[in-house]
């Protein structure tokens, strides 16, 4: 196996917390954790490999209570498996980042990944505690297992996107909410950029609630997803703008969000997460061309699919923009987050603060560090 | 404070930008949490983020604390000038700058005060969420360096959970920008970590905030039992039965004596052991049907009377006892402390026992209002400081149930912040490695430690924070935490 292009000194399979802290305790190299490796060319090129730490042996639900609505995961469970838990008893955890279901959920923390479902906020919002594992071996917690808390500094906001450079996160407890009692997909074409987004633009000033809402292009197309009560649903699918509308439900609307999970994947060469206000997708969109582009609807946040460096440049003198992907020489040289100026003085220092001597996935970090 | 610094102060502020005579001084000598007094050097009353920078290195040039306030309504001390110095208040920076109905956001300034941004886009069809109790008078700032909740947390998250953006002074004066329009993380989630920071990590001087679409329906519900494991098992009840009610508050018999003998009266059943009022809130239709099956719920568990709001106005009776309940306590003692741990929701029903048999042991009154849906409990404790055997006792009945609350899986603070009053408590939940972590996470942010010193970290932790400045009043402030550690007033 390789972890973004290195290949790895050794990899390890800790079972236990315990054996987690006692292995990164008495390792002296680079460490690499890794997850179910569906994330594994994210973030600014990997620099060294020493020691890949695998946490998919750290695959246990320490704690589900229903009547709690909270769940205590180790950091190797799959999202899947925690779904599938949630299920029985009818709650969800509402993520679906577009590599699917089958990373684990420390994975999925750690690189902040995300998908369509966004109208619930995203991954952040649904940590209420964490336990990481530092660079010296030693364990530290922040937040706790209930649903409210202000006790302490909140480290798991901190965690989150961290890309495993600061600590290794070890464990995670969520809050969940109740399964969407029903939901529905509605997907309607438009004739131009213009035309959709005149209808996006009633959606935002209308009294739908999406719980996804996606403009795809090159296609024009616009996905709205809605889950509440069945009726509901029905109620906001009767109120949808006018344009000639397919309704998926069931297996259909699974398949249907399938086909969107294949069309991110297929993205490329160069994949931008470029975050505008909603009312600026159509000037980003008209403004740097994209071949490809997955619009979120509600909070501005367009994936966009470049053919070349120059133009992500051009996005990034105007927007903040993330390397959602990119082969890692384009990566190396547009730097993932395109962080500048005291915010990254702040973000180089908290590093340092956490790992001195640069032993946590040297290079993902801020500027490669 | 040197007639220098003074001097240079009013340089920048103006000569009515500064106030630093000893009498006017004593207005900001601590926040809602009376108990825990520390007069400022001086206060300043910022107008924009310019000031607050110039003010703030003008104290690092003399190695002088410094700290931000806004409307003084904290719970926790965490705007009180613990080791004197320079407060910083907020409140003329009061205006909301614009609001953007179809990006649903609103640019605000810190001293707005919370409730004023739903005023101001309510119109519009939007509203701010988090809606903490004394949101009449808090502002948006505190709310931020606080992470403030609210009964309607249970279902729309807390602060946190609805800021976008920020503009902030760091503690060496620098202005910067955190997060964006879509609060989307670009690197570390740095934004997340200032929110909730108890005016610790950095000066808020803009915010930009998220609105939310007002909710088309909402039905509100009261309900009365004759015992507490009744009621606090339909909390835990409504929970499993998968529905999310936008707020589940709890009131016992002492909190319905308290409001129905005050001006909040709100017609609530005197003869209830204990009472949950519930809301849930959403598109109307399929709204009717979730509100029968809570009032099913509430039946099965032997309530005696569930009585549903048939307009606004009966709503707004039903909410006003509960909002103004921690008022309200005066009409049945004289002083009284408010506690605000929070337990995992379906303990409810043994810590609340516990509860009452610590205060029945102590031979003090405890009422509870809370936040039941959280988990976010409110023990209020009732005495009479004139009474030196009551004052007494008060140490170490708060820390029984606190004790009580950490071992049922819990943790210290829901919604108030540690600040200087739980500081002492810290070691309850979290042990030296995860305190270390956290001092250092602090120590990037504010590496002089001359912002707002002296909160959240226990005492003989503070002592010894790198390149801190003065330490005189720690010690001394040690002390009074241990000595009358939870007495104090709350407006929630």
């Amino acid at each position: 196996m390789t972890v973004d292009g290195i290949s790895p000194g050794r990899i390890v399979s800790p079972e236990s917390l315990d054996e987690l802290s006692g292995l990164i305790a008495s390792e002296k190299g680079a460490i690499v954790p890794v997850g179910a490796g569906t994330h594994l060319e994210f973030g600014n090129p990997l620099q060294s490999a020493d020691c890949v730490v695998s946490l998919a042996r750290l695959n246990r639900i320490t704690t589900y209570n229903p009547a709690e609505l909270t769940i205590h995961v180790e950091a190797g469970v799959t999202l899947d498996q925690i779904q599938q838990a949630l299920s029985a008893n009818n709650q969800t955890l509402p993520l679906d980042p577009w590599n699917g279901g089958s990373a684990t959920i420390g994975g999925i923390a750690a690189a902040n990944a995300q998908g369509p479902l966004r109208a619930t906020g995203s991954i952040r919002d649904w940590i209420i505690g964490m336990t990481v594992v530092h660079v010296d071996g030693k364990r530290s917690k922040t937040g706790g297992r209930v649903v409210k808390n202000v006790t302490g500094y909140d480290l798991a906001k901190l965690y989150t996107g961290s890309l495993g450079s600061l600590a290794i996160i070890a464990e995670i407890s969520f809050k969940l909410r109740p399964r969407f009692e029903k939901t529905a997909t509605a997907i309607a074409r438009f004739g131009s950029v213009a035309d959709a987004v005149a209808a996006l633009s009633g959606v935002r000033k209308g009294t739908l609630q999406p719980i996804a809402c996606e403009f795809v292009g090159p296609e024009h197309e616009i996905w709205l997803r809605f889950g509440e009560h069945p009726r509901a649903v029905e109620m906001q699918l009767a109120q949808l703008p006018s344009a000639s509308w397919k309704v998926h439900e069931g297996a259909e609307e699974v398949a249907a969000w399938e086909r969107l999970r294949a069309a991110y994947a297929a993205m490329g060469p160069i994949v931008l997460r470029v975050v505008g206000k909603p009312t600026d997708v159509p000037g980003i969109i008209d403004a740097y061309d994209p071949e490809s582009w997955i619009a979120h609807g509600m909070n501005g946040i367009v994936l966009m699919a470049l053919g070349d460096v120059q133009s992500a440049e051009a996005v990034r003198r105007k927007f903040p923009a993330i390397v959602e992907r990119a082969p890692r020489e384009i990566r190396k040289r547009l730097g993932v987050f395109g962080v500048e100026g005291s915010v990254k003085r702040l973000m180089l220092d908290m590093k340092r603060t956490y790992d001195p001597e640069r032993r946590l996935n040297p290079g993902r970090h801020i500027d490669g560090e | 404070m040197h007639t220098e610094v003074i001097r240079k102060l009013q340089e920048i502020m103006g000569k009515d930008g500064v106030v630093a005579d000893e009498t006017q001084l004593l207005v900001y000598e601590c926040d809602a949490l009376s108990v825990f007094k520390h007069r400022p050097d001086a206060v300043v009353f910022a107008r924009n983020a310019k000031q607050v920078s110039e003010v703030i290195k003008v104290a690092n040039q003399y190695s002088i604390p410094f700290l931000p306030r806004g409307s003084g309504t904290g719970l926790s001390g965490g705007a009180m000038a613990a080791e004197g110095g320079i407060i910083i208040e907020m409140q003329r920076m009061n205006k909301i700058l614009s609001i953007d109905v179809e990006n649903r956001t609103a640019v605000v300034q810190p001293g707005v005060v919370n409730l004023h941004i739903t005023q101001a886009t309510a119109p519009l069809g939007l509203y701010y969420a988090p809606d903490p109790s004394s949101q009449m008078a808090c502002s948006i700032g505190g709310n931020v360096a606080e992470n403030a909740g609210g009964p309607h947390c249970l279902k729309y998250g807390m602060t946190t959970n609805h800021i976008l953006e920020i503009e902030a002074v760091l503690p060496d004066g620098e202005i910067i920008r955190l997060g964006n329009s879509a609060g989307e993380a670009v690197g570390l989630d740095l934004l997340g970590a200032v929110v909730g920071s108890e005016g610790t990590f950095a000066i808020v001087t803009e915010i930009v905030v998220r609105l939310l679409p007002k909710p088309p329906g909402v039905k509100t519900l009261l309900a009365a039992f004759h015992s507490v494991e009744a009621c606090s098992q339909t909390v835990s009840d409504v929970i499993s039965a998968g529905i999310m009610p936008a707020a589940l508050e709890f009131m016992d018999d002492k909190a319905i004596e308290a409001v129905e003998a005050s001006v909040y009266k709100a017609g609530y059943p005197r003869d209830a052991r204990a009472a949950l009022l519930i809301e849930v809130d959403g598109f109307r239709e399929g709204l009717e049907e979730t509100s029968d099956a809570i009032v099913e719920i509430c039946r099965k568990n032997q309530a005696y009377e569930v009585r549903v709001a048939k307009n606004d106005q009966e709503r707004a009776q039903l909410w006003l006892g509960r909002k103004g309940a921690f008022g309200a306590m005066g009409r049945i003692s004289p002083d009284m402390v408010v506690m605000d741990a929070v337990i995992p929701r379906t303990q409810l029903p043994g810590v609340l026992t516990e509860i009452y048999r610590i205060a029945d042991r102590y031979g003090l009154a405890v009422a509870n209002v809370f936040h039941a849906g959280d988990g976010n409990l409110h023990p209020l404790i009732l005495f009479d400081s004139r009474r030196q055997e009551q004052v007494d006792k008060i140490l170490d009945m708060g820390g029984d149930i606190m004790k009580v609350c950490v071992a049922a899986g819990g943790a210290l603070s829901g919604e108030h912040g540690i600040g200087i009053e739980k500081k002492e408590f810290m070691d309850l939940v979290f042990n030296d490695v995860d305190l270390d972590v956290m001092m250092q996470v602090k120590n990037v942010f504010n590496p002089r430690g001359l912002l707002n010193p002296s909160k959240i970290f226990p005492t003989r932790r503070s002592c010894t924070e790198i390149g801190k400045g003065s330490t005189t009043n720690t010690e001394e402030i040690g002390k009074r935490v241990e000595a009358v550690l939870l007495r104090g007033n709350g407006d929630r």
